[in-house]
């Protein structure tokens, strides 16, 4: 009776010691740093403030913007059809479906490209594929987009077709109502464009109250 | 051995039963992700009844409010499923070693009536530090110990701690 | 297969309350057959004449945590998909000390009071009532609690973590300690008188 239970006591310790010996867990699968560095100094990752507007306004299926600021900050204003993944949040297994959908371009974009160039390196070392910056973030976007200036008469034609553009664009965002208002400088007031609101299918991973 | 289970006596090896139970805990994690658990069942039931009598008071007060939602009835979680199973467990166990049997169990030095009274007094104890601890010895010690939760191991040592002191202030009420 | 399989989506969740009640039956059924349905057999770990609770319990215990610690080591489980239970340290302890009144006082704690109800013993039903009685009580005079409710709050973390040491590490000192239990235990149980019931 005593020896079988000595046998087994000592499996079981034999059992555990090979935990001692094993590493604490299987690494996630990551790029290699040579890959990293290459991507990093790759600029194509960076889309234009004028990009972006393009493909918004023409409504392009495959364009995912995510707004990596706070959910206050996104409150308050975000861009049309973005979703909110707060930058310490980009891990959390609830956005993993959001951010691998495939056929569709993950455009980060925060208040400036800070935030998001940091949230497209933590996805680019996850190998999260088609990701992208929004270069010069809102901040840029507002400064090229809802403020745009009037370019010289003699300025080369790209940029008086790009200033039609951008004030088409500005038109688009603040509702119609300004067809021919110029260019009156005041910032016409932030669209309040009812950005969609996160809606990740909740899939029940964590429980409450335990026992 | 038969005519040991025909008594009601016969009991698995307790490292058996050890293990058994360890396969469970684990399974239940590989396929549900969580441990097992007991009074989170209990709160829901509690919950559900609050529920009942008055919606309003439910859904007011800070602590029931965390549990009651307008989608989802409060008896509607997984743990009231898993303890519906326990029972059910239990009493196949029971019926197979032969212990199905109304009584009170107590010490032959105390009435019935002393031991319901400290069943009950017991029972209100537990209920009142299950939900503090947030969890029991199976959601919090057991099912935590497996996962390594330091929550789970805090646990553990203070109710066994506790209950051995305890045990022998009641000494009598046992042997 | 990487588990835990409801969570990863591997298995519809529409199946988790079905796996609720078997794994639940498995549980009901493995703690009656130890005998965790008589309270003076759960209780005379205390006093030394029956550690079937601490036998089983610890089994268990190390026998689930060696499994999903290998499982996660071959890949087999996401054991950071785990549900871990936050920690608060305060109410953790001032819990567990009044649990461990409430059990010495009972002789039962929530699992195995249920398992006694389902074979019909009055004094573990009675206990079921009083535990209801006291999550009524703790709820409805929560105000007095929160504080303590919520007080310093650690987040759901590890004890390895917090010790600093290597989940592998810990195991084995576990292991080597529940070993060293359980032969102290059968030491004891020779010693002292036994006790009929």
């Amino acid at each position: 009776m005593d020896r079988r239970y000595t046998i087994l006591a000592i499996l079981l310790i034999i059992a555990a010691s090979g935990l001692l010996f094993l590493p604490d867990r299987s690494k996630p699968k990551e790029i290699n740093p040579q890959e990293l560095l290459a991507a990093i100094d790759d600029p194509a990752r960076f889309i234009s403030t004028d990009q972006v507007t393009e493909r918004i306004i023409g409504a392009d299926p495959a364009l995912q913007l995510i707004d990596v600021r706070s959910p206050e900050e996104f409150r308050k204003f975000a861009m049309q059809g973005a979703i909110n993944i707060p930058i310490d949040s980009l891990l959390i297994p609830q956005f993993k479906d959001v951010l691998t959908q495939a056929g569709k371009d993950k455009v980060f974009y925060s208040s400036s490209d800070l935030a998001a160039d940091e949230a497209w390196q933590i996805c680019r070392r996850t190998s999260v594929p088609r990701i992208y910056v929004m270069k010069g973030g809102l901040n840029e976007w507002f400064n090229t987009i809802m403020k745009c200036s009037e370019p010289n008469a003699t300025a080369p034609s790209q940029d008086i077709d790009l200033y039609h553009f951008r004030l088409a664009a500005r038109q688009y965002f603040t509702g119609g109502s300004q067809l021919n208002s110029g260019q009156r400088e005041g910032n016409s007031g932030a669209s309040d464009k009812k950005a969609e609101e996160v809606k990740v299918v909740k899939k029940e991973t964590k429980t409450g109250g335990g026992c | 051995m038969n005519s040991k289970k025909n008594t009601g006596t016969f009991y698995l090896n307790p490292y058996l039963g050890g293990v058994f139970l360890g396969l469970v805990l684990m399974m239940t994690f590989y396929f549900t992700g969580r441990g097992l658990g007991a009074s989170g069942a209990a709160k829901s039931t509690v919950v559900a009844a609050v529920n009942a009598v008055s919606h309003e008071h439910a859904e007011k007060s800070h602590y029931y409010g965390k549990f009651v939602t307008d989608d989802q009835h409060p008896m509607n979680t997984w743990l009231v499923f898993e303890v519906v199973g326990v029972l059910a467990g239990a009493f196949l166990s029971g019926l197979f070693f032969n212990r199905l049997k109304l009584k009170v169990e107590h010490s032959p030095k105390i009435t019935s009536r002393r031991r319901l009274i400290f069943a009950v007094s017991g029972g209100i104890l537990f209920g009142i530090g299950s939900q503090l601890a947030k969890g029991c010895t199976s959601g919090a010690a057991l099912s935590g110990m497996a996962v390594l939760s330091l929550a789970g191991f805090i646990t553990m040592m203070a109710i066994f701690g506790t209950a051995f002191i305890f045990a022998w202030v009641f000494k009598k009420n046992w042997i | 297969m990487v588990g835990p399989l409801i969570p990863m989506g591997v298995i519809p969740q529409a199946w988790d309350n079905v796996f609720a009640v078997l794994l639940g039956m498995g549980f009901g059924f493995t703690l009656e057959a130890s005998g965790f349905s008589s309270s003076r057999k759960i209780i005379g770990t205390f006093f030394g004449y029956d550690f079937v609770v601490l036998k089983v319990f610890f089994t268990a215990a190390i026998t689930a945590m060696l499994g999903l610690l290998y499982m996660s080591y071959t890949g087999l489980v996401e054991f950071s998909m785990l549900y871990i239970q936050p920690t608060y340290v305060t109410s953790a302890i001032v819990g567990g000390i009044v649990m461990g009144i409430g059990f010495s006082m009972g002789g039962y704690c929530p699992g195995t009071s249920f398992c006694a109800v389902a074979i019909g013993k009055l004094d573990a039903l009675v206990f079921t009532i009083g535990m209801l009685v006291g999550i009524l009580i703790f709820s409805e005079s929560f105000p007095v609690f929160e504080k303590m409710y919520n007080s310093s709050f650690l987040g759901p973390k590890l004890v390895t973590d917090s010790l600093g040491i290597s989940k592998g590490l810990f195991a084995f000192l576990l292991v080597f300690a529940a070993v060293g239990m359980f032969w102290g235990a059968t030491w004891v149980e020779h010693k002292v008188k036994k006790v009929e019931y």
